[in-house]
């Protein structure tokens, strides 16, 4: 390959990775999830890419939590900066090692998260100017044990530059065993997080300890509101959230009275959505192969009809060989003939002066009937 | 075990690397073929690299597809995109299976006359399209965004056929796909 080549090719494949490195963020997001730390590298590509971001990150909680009793953990970020999408991406994490290091990892449950769903990776959309934002996990401890929480980062700058930052230092929880009839939720209750659109949503609420309940839930403006209770047996309720007209976010807790402390729940959010999309799937796949074959014999139709036979050469007797061979007639095929009787007899003198035994082979006849170079022989 | 998010991620890419190759060899061979590029000692390697990663592409075209059923969040086809992304993906497998078994039953004549060249050209270059379409709608579907974003493409469109039509044109690409490979056997039996 030429020097010039060369130079080509390196200044190419140069030009691709500087390309790589440009293209690493996803500024579109990757969606609410159950994530590590840093997405395992999936998010913003390799660790080492990330710049620092100055987002200022702050948890808190409860100043007294039980075990197996949903509590709040709040995370407030400051001093955002993010890429024109304005996305950031946050975590609540239990380690900073960056695999194995969700709260579900530490013997957490999440019960939901701040849009709708129950992962400890969430997105958010800042609105324009917009430089910090507070969101809630609401989290449930199967042991007694203390756990570190942390809070992490992920976000877009200029030219692409992709950011990564965490809280300066882990927010220390530790969870106490539970009082003797406290009222609270059931231990294994878990809160409904999306409803559709246009339905009113009918909740049953399992309780322990629990003598009566009372319901609020509150939309987006923030104004309470209650809805009545009805028991259905022994701490066992029910009541209805309205239904949702668009899709938005409502948030609803319970205030449970009995024998011990009268207890509040954390704000559960419940999200609304539009009614999933239905389709036939039998219509659909049948129509996916159907447009395979239409494709791929559209294509071999008009390429044998396009394609150019190679011209038929009159020494061809292809034909002939393969019907001979299909009746299975040997005798009927063109026998070769041997080279004794194609052979021109030799003269007495032997081969002429200068022939070779393949030249009278060939030329021999010729020779003999004085043909050869034309009657020269 | 790997989760099938990974899997579909790693055959996606696997898929849409293949296909990237194969459409700018393709592209390359249509300007070579078509004298438009004057470099004949490219043709037979741009061939051959076109169908191979053609193959390659289509042989992992199945996986992802599958992979991508099952990794979508809630069940089945609940999404206009992933009907989109469903039908695109299996038109492309279409083109390029056309366009594989053109060039294995007809070997290099395919590239023999103009009008050969540029169907042949053209399949390729629409199984590549195709399948860089479905890649693009998995983007929209899964990050909300595609590098296609410009064209503003109707992905949540869905041109859903009759069950009837959809059988005729079943039965219609069967009859198709059997004409032309007996063409292609007659053709092919003679060298």
């Amino acid at each position: 390959m030429k020097m010039k080549n060369r130079i080509h090719v390196v200044f190419i494949l140069s030009l691709l990775l500087l390309c790589s490195a440009f293209g690493a963020a996803e500024p579109g997001g990757n969606g609410d999830s159950l994530r590590d730390m840093q997405c395992g590298g999936a998010c913003h590509g390799d660790a080492s890419i990330n710049e620092t971001s100055l987002a200022v990150l702050t948890l808190s909680a409860d100043d007294t939590i039980y075990v197996g009793i949903p509590t709040t953990l709040t995370l407030t970020a400051t001093n955002l900066e993010t890429s024109s999408s304005r996305i950031i991406g946050l975590f609540l994490l239990t380690d900073m090692t960056g695999h194995s290091d969700t709260p579900q990892d530490a013997g957490w449950e999440i019960l939901s998260d701040a849009n709708g769903g129950a992962v400890n990776y969430i997105e958010r959309t800042l609105e324009p100017g917009q430089n910090e934002t507070s969101i809630s996990w609401v989290v449930r401890a199967s042991s007694l044990d203390s756990t570190t929480f942390y809070a992490a980062i992920h976000h877009g700058g200029g030219y692409s530059t992709p950011y990564f930052g965490s809280s300066a230092s882990g927010l220390e929880v530790s969870v106490q065993a539970v009082p003797e009839n406290l009222p609270r939720l059931a231990a294994d209750f878990m809160p409904p997080t999306l409803r559709t659109i246009d339905t009113p949503t009918e909740l049953n609420i399992e309780t322990q300890f629990t003598e009566t309940v009372q319901f609020e839930w509150k939309s987006e403006d923030g104004l309470i509101m209650n809805s009545v209770v009805n028991t259905s047996g022994v701490n066992s309720w029910t009541t209805t959230i309205p239904a949702a007209l668009q899709p938005t976010t409502v948030q609803w807790r319970v205030i449970l009275e009995g024998e011990g402390p009268t207890q509040t729940t954390p704000w559960f959010i419940l999200a609304a959505e539009e009614s999933s999309w239905e389709v036939e799937e039998g219509a659909v796949y049948l129509q996916a192969f159907a447009l395979l074959f239409m494709t791929a014999g559209i294509v071999l139709l008009f390429q044998t009809r396009l394609t150019k036979n190679p011209p038929v050469s009159k020494y061809d007797d292809t034909s002939i060989v393969a019907a001979s061979l299909a009746l299975g007639d040997v005798q009927a095929m063109p026998q070769p003939t041997t080279t004794e009787t194609t052979l021109a007899p030799i003269p007495e003198g032997g081969l002429p002066n200068g022939w070779t035994e393949e030249q009278w082979e060939w030329y021999g006849h010729d020779y003999l009937a004085g043909k050869y170079g034309g009657g020269q022989a | 075990m790997i989760s099938s998010e990974t899997f579909h991620v790693v055959t996606t890419e696997l898929v849409v690397g293949a296909f990237s190759v194969a459409g700018l060899c393709f592209s390359l061979c249509l300007l070579v073929h078509l004298g438009i590029l004057k470099q004949p000692t490219w043709a037979s390697a741009l061939d051959h690299v076109a169908h191979f990663t053609l193959a390659f592409g289509l042989a992992a075209t199945p996986f992802a597809i599958l992979s991508g059923l099952s990794s979508a969040p809630g069940e089945g086809l609940n999404s206009p995109i992933l009907v989109n992304k469903m039908l695109l993906s299996m038109t492309g497998f279409g083109f390029a299976l056309g366009c594989l078994i053109s060039r294995w039953r007809l070997g290099k004549r395919v590239w023999g006359s103009k009008k050969s060249i540029s169907l042949h050209g053209a399949s390729g270059l629409a199984a590549c399209g195709m399948m860089l379409l479905t890649a693009s709608a998995g983007g929209t579907f899964s990050r909300g965004e595609s590098l296609l974003d410009v064209f503003h493409l109707p992905y949540e469109q869905v041109l859903l056929f009759p069950l009837l039509i959809s059988l005729i044109s079943l039965l219609l690409g069967v009859t198709m796909l059997v004409i032309g490979w007996k063409r292609m056997s007659e053709i092919s039996s003679i060298h």
